[in-house]
């Protein structure tokens, strides 16, 4: 509360979130998107990470929201699911920051791979999906990429100077 | 801390606004998978935002695809160039053939109907088989014969004058001695003056000569010799030669004149048969 964005750096950090959310919905073979990374969600870690008290759960919610209607599953899904990794980080926020590189990426990771399971639930709830082993891929490929976005987003922030 | 409604109220914990959010997203759920109406809507108003968000994302996977048809279209054309390349080769070909076939059917058709016929007699088309040309033998070989009613000194013509007669039939092919034969002899008349004359082959294709015609005869370059019909084989006033040049030499008593024949002997592969038409009558009445 103490440095209110102002409205470029607003429209920066929502530059940030669209980006991410191409790189998500871009079309790709079939054989690499298996391995595509969650962008948003790393996104988001990064900036709940970065500015707690800016982005959030709502933050996180309403990003879900979005990418309900971009991936067509039901609304409300993502939401919950970028609402409980917004909550999670917030919680470790602390210790994140501590970690060396390698172990944030596996944190990172296995926080991604728990609001991905509420996904998981969710989804075999309504559709009577079965759990695949491939469905873990992407949580793989968040680990590897997070040292890379986190660099990247961290010398966005400090270019446009938010803290 | 805050207020609300007068109460002072500590700002909601994380947890709470996480559970109250899961709700939130909960009853979404719910409500989307019965279809509701107002979700569908809030759903289709995310949309339209994200809409310009998918066209980006779109984008490269157009592009590629695009590069992708360029590159086939590419190589497609360059295929179907080659194709069409060869097949102009061989078109040129047909059409160098067609052009040859053009000629040949305008000369046809003008020995069939460009030549007024003559009254009195008949003609028809013979093929050349072959041709006979040694420095004293000036042939031609037709495809018809006496099966064909080919008699022997029957004239032969072109479009343009008198080619020869036939000298020997055989069953099914004649032969012909050209005007240019040195055996051949032709009677003519000038057609400029009626001067009486006889048109002599020289053995060479473009050359005839006409002797025996006194230095007093009124004869120049130009004239045209048309056939007389005097002999009985060669029907009256088909042309034969051209005058192109008249020596006098005071020591001899007859001029020395060079003439060109005007058939055209080394072109063409059709020449017309002449019958007189009391020939095609005794035939009529021989069949009848």
């Amino acid at each position: 509360m103490d440095n209110p964005l102002t409205p470029s750096q607003r429209l920066l950090i929502v530059a940030t979130f669209v980006a991410a959310m191409v790189l998500a919905v871009i079309p790709l073979p079939a054989s690499v998107e298996l391995l595509r990374p969650d962008w948003v969600a790393l996104v988001l870690v990064y900036w709940c990470m970065a500015i707690p008290e800016r982005i959030g759960i709502a933050s996180g919610w309403v990003l879900g929201l979005f990418l309900d209607a971009l991936y067509g599953s039901l609304l409300g899904e993502q939401a919950l699911a970028k609402a409980l990794l917004a909550f999670l980080v917030l919680r470790f926020t602390l210790r994140l920051r501590m970690f060396p590189r390698s172990q944030q990426a596996i944190a990172v990771g296995a926080l991604i791979a728990i609001s991905d399971l509420t996904v998981i639930v969710i989804n075999s709830f309504a559709h009577g999906t079965r759990f695949l082993w491939s469905d873990t891929a992407p949580m793989i490929a968040n680990i590897i990429v997070w040292p890379a976005v986190f660099t990247i987003l961290r010398e966005v922030r400090r270019r446009a100077k938010i803290s | 801390m805050g207020t609300f409604l007068g109460w002072s109220i500590r700002r909601p914990s994380n947890l709470a606004k996480l559970i109250l959010l899961a709700c939130l997203s909960v009853a979404l759920m719910v409500a989307d998978a019965h279809h509701s109406g107002t979700v569908r809507a809030a759903r289709e108003t995310i949309l339209d935002v994200d809409h310009p968000l998918q066209e980006v994302a779109a984008l490269p996977l157009g592009l590629w695809h695009d590069a992708g048809r360029d590159l086939r279209l590419n190589g497609r054309l360059r295929r179907e160039n080659a194709r069409l390349k060869e097949r102009e080769r061989g078109l040129e070909v047909k059409a160098e053939q067609l052009a040859a076939l053009r000629l040949e059917v305008a000369h046809l058709s003008a020995l069939l109907h460009g030549k007024p016929r003559t009254p009195g007699t008949r003609v028809g088309l013979a093929r050349i088989l072959d041709v006979g040309s040694g420095p004293f033998t000036h042939r031609l070989i037709l495809n018809e014969g006496r099966a064909d009613h080919v008699f022997v000194g029957q004239a032969v013509i072109d479009t343009h004058g008198i080619v020869g007669q036939v000298v020997s039939v055989n069953r099914d092919t004649s032969e012909v001695m050209l005007v240019t034969d040195p055996d051949s002899g032709v009677p003519v008349i000038s057609e400029r003056n009626g001067l009486r004359a006889i048109v002599f082959g020289t053995g060479s294709l473009d050359r005839v000569k006409i002797p025996y015609l006194t230095v007093t005869a009124d004869i120049r370059p130009g004239d045209v010799f048309v056939s007389s019909g005097l002999g009985g084989v060669y029907p009256r006033g088909y042309p034969v030669a051209r005058v192109i040049k008249v020596t006098s030499n005071p020591n001899v008593a007859f001029l020395k004149i060079r003439a060109i024949p005007l058939a055209h002997l080394t072109y063409h592969t059709h020449v017309l048969l002449l019958w007189p038409r009391a020939q095609a009558r005794t035939q009529v009445t021989h069949h009848g």
